[in-house]
């Protein structure tokens, strides 16, 4: 049915190839002779500072050019970001998913209080400046825990309450099937019932709101990069490339299109794949 | 101590600095000659722009300057040493072997309602700024005046005795020891006259008294700041200020970005501009594309001290022969890139603690290495400390505003290379003030800073970064270098009243401290400043580097 959605098709390759180079980045920048830690200061401009040469200094040993004022390969930089930016994304998402099937799932099946305080809890979540929270959160953490994982605890928390609110919805719907209802009269635990009745007919709404889900986590990554509270230097990130390149931006572009591309491609790749297997599994939903 | 945090702010924004182009020859602006007239504008980051003398560690020859007197001033030019030259009063004189000073004020001085200047009003404008809600401008004088230490200001009643009047024309300042560099520190904005009982609201920076060639007219906050003649101000007694246009507008909160773009394309009113603060590296690259603009930039030859400070109670830095190692790892040629895309642009690389064009100053190099460093040298350092393995771990905070996060990746990089391991922590200003300066103990191991000296001596320049009293409590000493015979020399240099002995004495602790390695020096960052086509007068002395806001006018 996916094979059919030619959009979505392409999303899903454009998924697995970032998803390798995210896996083989350090084969492949082996491959093109670079790191994206080591300075080339032949590569830069004496009188500037920026690259030497056209296009950002692209040529055969660098190929996207290079980073201005340290000449670091922005190949290298690109594809080694790719990795901080799934790894956090994917993380993030499996996390938030993870609490958001637990306590949405917990909502619906045990309703009354525990479903009110939920919902109010989530709507709060929902309504609330996470963004300022987080800058907030990264400055006082203490240095010691790393960065990587404190952005995923951090943008995974925050991520539970939309998840919640489809798994509770549509256990509200499951509960009153009759399976359900034979389980309970059997005296079944709610764990219990969780794990054999619900869970399996939740897995695809789980599946497209997580698919859903992970541009947003990745675009957030790269804000909080953006404004200099995600991963440190000189960990390569998409964000804070797009960050430094705003200003060069006037003397070399390319700089700020390098990241900026692969950002948009995958946050793209996650939105059509997502909404392709949105309207696979539920066709009756989809607008297209 | 003698600082606290907000200069501590300034001075990081000094250390933006690094930039500056490389040729020194004079450009456009510069060789054009500023005429009587006409309406000059300032573009300034800033929201604020302070005109109250107690909160201000502005320079003598910067904004405060065109609005206050003081007892004393700087007279600098490009090419000259920077000298002290009476300004309000004469230079003073030594008694009592440098412990007491006094100083006579010229004859028929006046505020701008016309009354006239006393020696009352000067000890009020100094007795005001140690109180409390006055606090936060240049103090060096707070500690060395007698019974400054407890003095709360002369609003609550009391007067501090050790400032005499004995009459309208006389000021003495009675000292706790000997300091031979008072005529400097009566240069500081602290020493600006204010009416005696008045200063007592906490605007006052809007509507002051002036006693310099420009009156406050009109005070927007964010938005401007108007600047009218001052009737009073008599020109034939001033040496230090041309006080050329009729009119000076400072615009407040603007973007650096947007000053930079505006003088690059120079239309209208930024004709006649200036910007305040200096471009950032990409900006400078985008400078050095536009001949018009190229020729407006005006550069400082040289500048503050950037340096790596290595924190000299913790851990393995602890042990001098360590932190030597740190003299030949890193690659200051990166690091002339990263703060201003080239080596010509950001200031030459520093090899001593006092910076170039200060008296008494020797040049040398204690640990000779090529521009990228030395790194097999730092290895073999290190072995023979007892780390063969290098370095591990090692906690690299920096203030992430002004490029600091270039800086301390190129710092990092050339590092790694000779097996040090550093992991870079970057923070907001006031988090990085709170671990550095303010912190009584300290958890970093590295950091970067930069120090521009607040008057042209030498003290100025080793004084607040390597005395023992200066650690923590907001004080710069952020290596947290404590040696009681480096403590001990200071204190015998600063009783020197003799300005070539002083130096004498100043230069050889500048070899015996880095002999300890507490800092690693960088660069004397250069700085670089824009102006408008019509802008003339405009240069930067060697000290310091800063445009002389007092000499600037408009051309025809």
């Amino acid at each position: 049915m996916l094979r059919r959605d030619r959009w979505a098709f392409a999303g899903a390759v454009t998924i697995v190839l970032i998803g390798l180079v995210a896996l083989g980045g350090t084969a492949l920048t082996a491959l093109a002779g670079q790191d994206p830690y080591t300075y080339h200061p032949e590569a830069l401009d004496p009188q500037t500072g920026g690259p030497a040469g056209l296009l950002g200094g692209i040529s055969g040993t660098h190929w996207f050019g290079v980073e201005p004022l340290t000449g670091r390969d922005l190949f290298a930089i690109v594809v080694h970001g790719t990795r901080t930016s799934f790894l956090i994304g994917l993380a993030a998402t499996a996390l938030s998913v993870v609490l958001g099937v637990l306590i949405g799932a917990a909502a619906g099946y045990l309703g009354g209080w525990t479903d009110r305080i939920i919902t109010w809890v989530a709507d709060v979540f929902l309504g609330f400046p996470y963004l300022v929270f987080m800058i907030a959160i990264g400055l006082v953490a203490p240095p010691s825990i790393p960065k990587q994982v404190l952005l995923i605890v951090v943008i995974g928390f925050f991520g539970w309450p939309s998840v919640a609110r489809i798994v509770r919805a549509q256990t509200l719907t499951l509960k009153k099937r009759s399976f359900v209802a034979a389980a309970r009269v059997l005296g079944a635990s709610p764990w219990q019932v969780f794990r054999t009745d619900l869970l399996p007919n939740l897995w695809a709404p789980i599946i497209v709101v997580a698919t859903l889900s992970v541009p947003g986590k990745i675009g957030l990554e790269a804000a909080l990069s953006f404004l200099n509270v995600g991963v440190p230097p000189p960990t390569p990130s998409w964000g804070r490339s797009i960050f430094s390149a705003i200003q060069w931006v006037a003397t070399d572009p390319m700089y700020l299109i390098f990241p900026g591309a692969a950002l948009f491609l995958t946050t793209w790749a996650f939105n059509v794949f997502g909404d392709g297997l949105r309207d696979a599994i539920d066709p009756k939903g989809g607008v297209r | 101590m003698y600082r606290k945090k907000i200069l501590a702010a300034a001075l990081t924004v000094l250390a933006v600095a690094a930039c500056g182009a490389n040729d020194q020859k004079p450009a456009g602006g510069q060789a054009a000659k500023a005429e009587k007239g006409g309406t000059l504008f300032i573009l300034s980051e800033g929201k604020t722009q302070n005109y109250d003398p107690a909160k201000s560690s502005s320079l003598a020859i910067t904004s405060l300057g065109l609005v206050h007197r003081r007892l004393t001033g700087w007279l600098n030019a490009e090419g000259k040493e920077a000298k002290v030259i009476p300004d309000l009063a004469d230079t003073g004189k030594a008694s009592d072997d440098g412990k007491t000073w006094t100083f006579a004020l010229k004859e028929g001085q006046k505020f701008h309602d016309g009354t006239p200047i006393t020696s009352a009003d000067v000890k009020w404008g100094v007795e005001r700024s140690f109180a409390p809600a006055f606090s936060g401008g240049l103090g060096y004088h707070k500690q060395l005046l007698v019974g400054g230490a407890d003095y709360r200001g002369p609003f609550e009643g009391k007067e501090l005795d050790s400032i005499e009047t004995p009459d309208a024309k006389t000021i003495v300042f009675h000292l706790t020891r000997p300091y031979g560099d008072w005529p400097w520190i009566a240069s500081m904005p602290a020493f600006a006259p204010v009416p005696k009982g008045k200063g007592a609201e906490p605007d006052y920076s809007e509507h002051p008294f002036a006693s310099g060639p420009y009156q406050v007219a009109e005070y927007k906050k964010g938005v401007e700041v108007k600047l009218t003649r001052n009737p009073s101000w008599d020109k034939a007694t001033d040496e230090i200020r041309g006080g050329l246009p009729d009119q000076i507008l400072i615009k407040l909160g603007l973007d650096a970005s947007v000053v930079s773009q505006r003088l690059v394309a120079d239309s209208g009113d930024d004709q006649f501009a200036f910007g305040s603060s200096f471009a950032s590296p990409a900006q400078l690259s985008q400078i050095q594309t536009n001949a018009s603009a190229k020729q407006r930039l005006v550069t400082s030859k040289t500048g503050a001290l950037a340096y790596l400070a290595l924190n000299t109670q913790k851990g393995p830095l602890a042990n001098p022969k360590v932190r030597q190692a740190f003299q030949y790892a890193v690659d200051k040629s990166s690091y002339q890139i990263a703060s201003a895309g080239n080596a010509a642009l950001a200031g030459e690389a520093a090899t001593t603690l006092i910076t170039q064009g200060i008296a008494g100053r020797e040049q040398f190099d204690l640990y000779s290495a090529p521009p990228n460093g030395d790194q097999e040298k730092a290895k073999k350092l290190l072995a023979e400390a007892g780390f063969p393995n290098g370095l591990e771990n090692l906690d690299f905070v920096f203030n992430k505003d002004n490029n600091y996060t270039e800086k301390a990746q190129a710092v990092q990089a050339a590092l790694l290379k000779a097996g040090i391991k550093v992991n870079l922590r970057p923070l907001e200003s006031d988090a990085y003030e709170a671990e550095t300066s303010l912190a009584k103990d300290a958890k970093y191991d590295l950091t970067l800073a930069s120090w521009q000296p607040d008057f042209p001596s030498a003290n100025a320049n080793i004084q607040p970064l390597f005395q023992s009293s200066e650690i923590g409590g907001g004080g710069y000493n952020i290596s947290r270098y404590n040696n009681p015979a480096v403590d001990k020399l200071i204190e015998e240099a600063q009783a020197t009243i003799d300005p070539a002995e002083a130096g004498k004495k100043w230069a050889a602790i500048d070899r015996k401290i880095l002999e300890d390695s507490p800092v690693v020096p960088l660069i004397y960052t250069r700085n670089s400043f824009l102006h408008g086509s019509k802008v003339g007068d405009f240069f930067i002395a060697d000290f310091p580097a800063y445009p002389n806001y007092l000499q600037v006018g408009i051309t025809k």
